[in-house]
């Protein structure tokens, strides 16, 4: 993530979208339900 | 001058989302349809890793994090099943944990002789897809050599760490933009897209740059 204070640029795009900060890569909550519905999707729940 | 938008990208060689979001990037370029020019640029998430981490990915996260190693193995897999999504095969049981700033000067490197795309997505699928080492300058010389580079030429480079500065200034330049995680995408010199974001947010933001210069 960026801190939107301090960048010279204007941000556009989803804030949330999935980054890495420092040694840990976020998940946002989007992307776990996507995966999850893809696995019920492949087990035809 | 160019017509081409130019878009900068701050990315770590072990970055799930880097890669990810190189995807997502390259789809969403594609439905832009334009033309654009993209650096990449060097960002390093953990550079107290040693280059030889004694342990899994799934153990450096646990004792870096202090949590619990089913919890880690959870998101690791749920990262691979999102890069699956993308066509990517991410591979964490022979994924080799290290430093990655040798890689970042072998990127460099490779920037001078004109082939940075070429070499960054080459180490990223080493990292995430084959299980090889990117820490190590003999492995990532016959990475180098596997592109066509010359082995001598690329040690001396990697062992005298010419490119090391390029490196540093690379990370300065993201500190002072304000770049606290990556992928870091700069557009045309003014807009910021931060993470790996869908297509066609990608699109989206070159088509309107697009505009902006023809209404110019």
């Amino acid at each position: 993530m960026t801190d939107a204070t301090t960048t010279p640029f204007t941000i556009l795009g989803d804030p949330a979208a999935a980054a890495c900060e420092g040694d840990f890569c976020e998940i946002p909550a989007h992307h776990e339900q996507a995966v999850v519905n893809r696995r019920l999707d492949e087990d035809n729940v | 001058m160019s017509n081409s938008i130019k878009v900068d990208i701050w990315s770590d060689v072990q970055c799930p989302w880097c890669y990810i979001g190189k995807r997502k990037f390259e789809e969403g370029a594609a439905q832009f349809g334009g033309d654009v020019e993209v650096e990449y640029h060097s960002f390093e998430l953990s550079p107290d890793t040693p280059v030889d981490f004694d342990g899994t990915p799934v153990e450096y996260l646990s004792q870096r994090k202090g949590m619990p190693v089913e919890q880690v193995e959870q998101m690791l897999e749920r990262v691979t099943g999102i890069a699956k999504d993308v066509g990517l095969d991410y591979d964490y049981d022979h994924v080799h944990q290290t430093n990655t700033v040798i890689s970042h000067e072998l990127l460099h490197f490779a920037k001078s002789k004109g082939r940075q795309l070429e070499m960054k997505e080459r180490l990223l699928k080493a990292y995430f897809v084959n299980g090889e080492h990117v820490g190590r300058i003999p492995d990532l010389v016959a990475i180098a050599v596997e592109l066509g580079f010359d082995a001598d030429e690329v040690t001396e480079a990697l062992e005298s760490h010419r490119f090391l500065a390029d490196v540093k200034a690379d990370v300065a330049q993201a500190v002072e933009y304000g770049i606290q995680g990556v992928p870091f995408f700069v557009i045309d010199g003014k807009y910021g897209v931060s993470g790996a974001q869908e297509a066609a947010a990608f699109a989206n933001v070159l088509a309107q740059v697009q505009s902006e210069r023809e209404a110019v």
